[in-house]
């Protein structure tokens, strides 16, 4: 009896520290802003290259996949259909891993037909820190690159032993009319005056490689958009938008059959030359404007990253480079500020 | 009266501690002693770890989040859950491989501390495996090894501490060394084991533990790369039906080459001088713990790095055990 009592009062001890605890306002923890260079593979890029050459066919055509989540067939809502229970989501997020799997496949066996012999997917979709292909149902032939940070994010190992870029599951730029619209950390990014979405950036870094992006699907928004900026490229289009996070869907198996369809062509039309790598003049003259909904500390983390100088309003800067490798790596550095786990 | 109920209390604890302490000293020598049952044919030790096996790039995808409150927030068990698939499979495929090869006895040994040692799927594994799981075990992830065994596979393994591997570490250190060498987790198992005559075949992981455990054992071992890191949670990966070949056809090699006598167990030359440094984002009190562990004479020489000297790599091995639980309990 006395143990008992002993017991409840160590327990009601414990229980209202524990409260007095929860009840006290959270002090703001002091933000680690480690350059974000000490990190092992941010900026590894070529590392990330070399190796993934070593495990490419030296013939053949290469086709080399960006995988991500809001341009999918149905797919609408980014809490619930795009980020898993782990990460504040739920567990409608396997079904939509499931749908990009099946976009995938069928890219790929599209691409096949067409004449490919290699498939190389990059993992895109940051809400679930780049892992979202369900590795045992994709391809088996397909090379995966997963998890973060892996260096240019979206473009991690690109090289000129590829022959065609696509990406799938695309989403329309930041300020578009698009389903979760949006482009990496930026409301703008331009390179010599020329608007960008993310499509358009991987374009660019795979260009100065030779390698043309030759097909997006996404939503009506991106599908358009991306015609605008890269010209004349396959497109399929999944999904008519009504708003940020509502859309009417076309069913996903004619989406398969479409992506199916125009991977074949898209690796016909590269291989008879008729398109060609996004070719922008030297030295590229970058601007961007980070998201007005971050903090501070961002736009100041950023503002001293190296050649990185502050151009017009708040947040905004500007970055000159000859090598759309080295804009990669900015990207990259930028995602980390962001991103960081 | 509370007061004196409660220093009542205190004293009975204190009273009972040792009294138990010494129950675990002679259960712990009983467990030690115990072995798995022989079995006729070549027999075959697997030992699976989930960091360096195919497609696994992420901790949240390794850990099912009950392991001790500082992995509560790393828990992600709708990813960890397909991964135990992922490993039994390729568990599977390397006894498949050493079984095409002649190998008849296969005992397999929760590498692993996700969910305390319990990932592979007891319903899903080959059903002519023993499996060992559970925390604590003698010798964490050999236990159950013992002269008997023909040879020793490591499957999904990790690069070093410091290395630039997936999901990099070495046990609690920051560095583990035996007469200066540097030895991963691989090493310090196949030192134990090459203790007992047994050498190791295989390994698998990602570009960098395989690279450096073939260094480090020099003795000619078969590795497999499933994948290559390109961050610490980042890696160019295969399909898990490429990664399960890849593993069965080694299995059958090394199983091979093992029966032929090729691969030599990794020895060190005895006393071993071991120096080990504890992980620098360990709390004063692990580290005073680590110092304190009454069976063995460590000593300090540094912040959290101790020097000891021994005759017996297994009883390194229950040091490591012992360091093991202390972080995980």
């Amino acid at each position: 009896m006395t143990r008992l009592l002993t017991a409840l009062v160590l327990s009601s001890l414990v229980l209202s520290s524990v409260a007095r605890a929860q009840n006290r306002p959270a002090e703001p923890a002091p933000r680690d802003t480690t350059p974000p260079a000490a990190y092992f593979g941010v900026t590894e890029y070529r590392m990330a290259r070399e190796k993934l050459e070593l495990d490419m066919q030296r013939t053949g055509f290469t086709v080399y996949i960006i995988a991500d989540m809001e341009g999918l067939a149905a797919a609408v809502r980014n809490g619930t259909e795009m980020r898993p229970v782990s990460r504040g989501g739920s567990p409608q997020h396997e079904r939509f891993r499931r749908e990009l799997t099946d976009e995938i496949n069928a890219l790929i066996a599209g691409a096949r037909a067409g004449g490919a012999t290699q498939f190389i997917v990059n993992e895109g979709h940051g809400g679930t820190l780049f892992r979202n292909v369900l590795p045992e149902l994709l391809d088996t032939a397909a090379i995966l690159i997963r998890g973060y940070p892996k260096p240019i994010v979206m473009s991690t190992g690109i090289n000129p032993m590829v022959d065609a870029m696509m990406i799938v599951g695309a989403h329309a730029n930041a300020g578009s009319p698009g389903v979760i619209a949006h482009n990496f950390a930026f409301d703008s990014f331009t390179v010599n005056g020329k608007v960008l979405n993310e499509a358009g950036i991987a374009a660019f870094i795979g260009g100065e490689m030779g390698v043309p992006m030759a097909l997006a699907s996404g939503d009506d928004a991106l599908t358009s958009e991306t015609r605008e900026m890269l010209g004349p490229i396959e497109i399929v289009t999944t999904k008519i938008v009504f708003s940020r996070a509502a859309a009417a869907g076309f069913p996903p198996a004619q989406v398969h059959r479409q992506l199916r369809e125009a991977a074949t062509r898209a690796v016909r039309r590269v291989r008879s030359g008729e398109l060609k790598p996004l070719a922008l003049a030297r030295p590229y003259q970058v601007r961007f404007c980070l998201r007005r909904s971050y903090d501070e500390w961002v736009r100041t983390t950023v503002g001293s990253l190296s050649g990185v100088r502050p151009d017009g309003g708040p947040g905004c800067f500007a970055y000159a480079s000859e090598s759309a490798e080295a804009v990669g790596n900015l990207l990259n550095e930028v995602e980390w500020t962001v991103l960081k786990p | 009266m509370v007061r004196r109920s409660a220093l009542l209390l205190v004293m009975a604890v204190l009273l009972v501690a040792p009294l138990a302490a010494q129950g675990n000293a002679a259960a712990r020598e009983a467990f030690r002693a115990k072995r798995v049952p022989q079995q006729a044919g070549f027999r075959v030790f697997i030992v699976p770890d989930m960091e360096g096996m195919g497609s696994a790039v992420d901790i949240r995808e390794v850990i099912a989040g009950n392991e001790g409150e500082q992995y509560r927030n790393l828990s992600s068990p709708d990813y960890w859950d397909r991964y135990r698939l992922l490993l039994t499979q390729e568990v599977n495929a390397t006894i498949r491989g050493a079984r095409q090869a002649g190998a008849r006895s296969f005992v397999v040994n929760e590498g692993h501390g996700g969910n305390l040692f319990a990932n592979v799927l007891p319903w899903d594994l080959d059903t002519a495996a023993m499996l060992v799981r559970g925390f604590p075990k003698p010798l964490v992830m050999i236990t159950g090894i013992d002269s008997t065994f023909g040879t020793m596979i490591f499957t999904g393994a990790h690069a070093n501490a410091g290395s630039p591997g997936v999901m990099a570490h070495n046990f609690a250190f920051d560095s583990f060394t035996v007469n200066g060498r540097r030895l991963n987790e691989v090493g310090i198992n196949a030192l134990i084991a090459g203790e007992m005559g047994v050498s190791v075949s295989l390994v698998s992981g990602d570009d960098v533990l395989v690279a450096e455990t073939q260094e480090m054992l020099g003795n000619g071992v078969i590795g497999v790369v499933v994948k290559r890191a390109v961050g610490r949670m980042a890696a160019i990966t295969y399909s898990p039906a490429r990664v399960r070949r890849m593993l069965q056809a080694a299995a059958a090699d090394a199983v091979r080459r093992e029966m032929a006598g090729e691969f030599k167990p990794f020895t060190l030359e005895r006393p071993y001088r071991v120096e080990m440094k504890l992980r620098r984002g360990y709390s004063d009190s692990l580290v005073n713990t680590v110092a304190g562990l009454k069976d063995w004479q460590l000593e300090r020489v540094g912040d959290r790095t101790f020097r000891l000297t021994s005759n017996s790599a297994r009883d390194v091995g229950y040091l490591i055990d012992a360091i093991e639980e202390a972080v995980l309990r």
